[in-house]
């Protein structure tokens, strides 16, 4: 039989439920495709096999019973280790909170599982997500499937490399300014950061609370649109006051065509100094790909987005400093033995417990913060913000999703982008949806002419318009004939269903 | 005005986060660069513009009344206390938090 890298989540699913094999034998299968082929790729901060097959085996006890399996019935999932899940660790790939062990399992985590999902562990991440590389872990580096001496891109680059080797089939992460939409981009696989709001929050560790969205990777748009699927039901989320509802059925006119619809490209953007010629060929190809379906390309103006990268690194660090507070060292985290007072054991559990940048970010904020630097930047930079959401609010009067690159250039190699005021600009197509709030989504086309290594669209839409962009997606996606691809050094390697 | 290392001493003692002299020098130059990226913020006309501090616009806070709800995940004291470094009975332990002279402790 195939091994199960080939296989959907629907087909995983469907296979489930029909006894074509179990969600054990599946389980088995991801578990021995991580050890075939995790020392490579070393997606994972943890491995949580027992509660993997312990799932399965609820999900094969329920089939066996009669009962109706959800939509994600054995389907192999990877979380980003800034999720709580009970029975793992959460460590936010920081020292901070190497032997944190989770109180509670996140809403997002547990919808996946109330779906069908198997738990196959947690993936490494930036540190507290604060990243575009996942080198600031503090734990290990996670090497890109497509070539093992560059970046996966971070901060959810371990759920992205995770998706991307066939290890699992599909992985959640979070993106605060292009977390998810950046690794998948660089790791050649889709991935959706929904509208603020769409997911719950609730158990995902804090960077930026106005910024932080969860979201799925896959191989597929189809897989992404069923996570979605399971990470909106039932409706809003009481224990987040900014989860709303998002009744959608996300694969409901995933194949409709998209002829008549419009496509907006911002020239601007596609001029800017960092973009390489391969990705912004790559991204024009893809605006004719959608033309030859029938979609009408227009051109539109975001005269403030190029603000947006300034703004982030205002709000942003702001946000990080507030919600990073927390981690005094007294009620968990690393904790400073053999001080005299409190305020010295806060002092250096704080600095002996987070990495470089997490220390730059917080400092940066807190600088920021104080008075009379308030009125110079934070109050400023939210003005800002909504000159950018008004942009793209006049922009999608003429287009309905508009069409650029995900990230400026295919996966550098470790070590590259040593400055870390260069390492900000790798996020500068994803930025701008997280100060609006709306949802973008990653799509491969392929690999690029000149590095030979992944290329990707990114489509943006304006709020809770979600389903259209994956409709969209589904559209590229299907012109590139990139669905389902395993990094080609790992497909195959350990995942044979028996 | 560039910020100096004592500038960002002051902002690292704010913080809580100790840093030793290399580091505070490193830190000072990360600060004065990164403050530099945030220019274009600082040259925009913004009057009579309303900012946005938050992408869904009609938030209020959520209240309730102090009263024991069970369908509220409150966590068990000993769930609470599992991840703390130091913990006594049924509290956190910390060290002094007045002072350190004689008789603090």
């Amino acid at each position: 039989m195939a091994n199960f890298d080939q296989l959907s989540a629907a087909q995983i699913a469907a296979g489930v439920r029909a006894g074509d094999f179990s969600a054990t034998e599946v389980a088995r299968a991801s578990l021995d495709a991580v050890d075939a082929r995790e020392p490579q790729v070393q997606a994972f901060l943890e491995v949580s096999a027992d509660l993997a097959l312990k799932a399965a085996e609820r999900t094969d006890q329920a089939r066996a019973r009669g009962e109706e399996l959800g939509p994600l019935a054995g389907v192999p999932c990877a979380f980003k280790d800034n999720m709580h899940l009970v029975g793992t660790h959460t460590t936010c790939a920081s020292r901070m909170l190497e032997n944190y062990e989770s109180t509670f399992t996140a809403t997002c985590v547990q919808r996946m599982l109330d779906a069908g999902a198997t738990p196959i562990g947690k993936a490494n991440m930036d540190e507290f997500a604060f990243g575009s590389s996942t080198e600031s872990s503090a734990f290990h580096r996670t090497n890109n499937p497509w070539d093992t001496t560059r970046v996966p891109g971070g901060s959810s680059g371990g759920s992205a490399a995770a998706v991307a080797s066939g290890e699992v089939t599909v992985s959640l992460g979070s993106d605060t300014g292009g977390s998810i939409r950046q690794p998948a981009s660089l790791c050649g696989v889709v991935g959706m950061k929904p509208t603020y709001g769409a997911v719950s929050r609730y158990g995902v560790v804090a960077f930026g609370s106005s910024l932080d969205q969860v979201g799925p990777f896959g191989r597929r748009v189809e897989d992404v649109a069923l996570a979605m699927n399971a990470l909106v039901s039932p409706g809003r989320d009481p224990f987040d006051s900014t989860s709303q509802d998002c009744p959608i059925d996300f694969l409901e006119h995933l194949e409709d065509p998209i002829a008549g619809k419009r496509v907006g490209i911002v020239p601007q953007l596609m001029e800017v100094q960092g973009l390489t010629d391969e990705v912004r060929d790559a991204v024009n190809g893809a605006a004719r790909a959608l033309e030859d379906q029938g979609a009408q390309v227009v051109e539109v103006d975001l005269p403030n987005i190029a603000s947006a990268i300034s703004a982030y690194y205002v709000i942003a660090p702001c946000e990080a400093f507030s919600n990073l507070a927390r981690f005094d060292g007294v009620r968990y985290g690393y904790q400073e033995q053999g001080c005299a007072t409190l305020a010295e054991q806060t002092s250096l559990s704080r600095a002996h417990g987070f990495g470089e940048e997490a220390k730059r970010r917080q400092m940066l904020g807190a600088y920021l913060l104080s008075s009379g630097v308030y009125d110079t930047y934070y109050y400023p930079a939210q003005q800002v913000r909504t000159l950018i959401t008004q942009d793209y609010e006049r922009a999608y009067e003429k287009c309905d999703v508009i069409l650029m690159p995900a990230a400026p250039r295919t996966a550098f190699k470790f070590g590259e982008l040593s400055d870390p005021t260069q390492m900000y600009a790798s996020d500068m197509f994803t930025i701008s949806n997280n100060i609006v709030g709306n949802g973008g989504v990653s799509v491969p086309l392929g690999l690029g002419r000149d590095s030979g290594l992944p290329v990707s669209a990114q489509l943006q839409g304006p709020a809770f318009r979600d389903r259209m962009l994956l409709q969209f997606a589904r559209s590229i996606e299907r012109a590139y004939d990139a669905s389902g691809i395993v990094a080609p050094d790992f497909a195959g390697k350990g995942g044979d269903l028996a | 005005m560039p910020l100096s290392q004592k500038d960002v001493a002051g902002i690292a003692d704010y913080a809580r986060i100790a840093l030793t002299g290399d580091e505070l020098q490193e830190m000072t130059a990360y600060m004065n660069e990164a403050v530099e990226l945030l220019k274009p913020i600082t040259e925009y006309d913004l009057d009579g513009v309303e900012p946005t501090f938050h992408p869904i616009g009609d938030l209020s806070n959520v209240m309730g009344g102090d009263v024991v709800d069970a369908s509220v995940r409150a966590l068990p004291i000993d769930v609470a206390l599992k991840n703390a470094g130091s913990s006594e009975g049924r509290y956190f332990r910390v060290p002094s938090i007045l002072g350190t002279e004689e008789g603090d402790r």
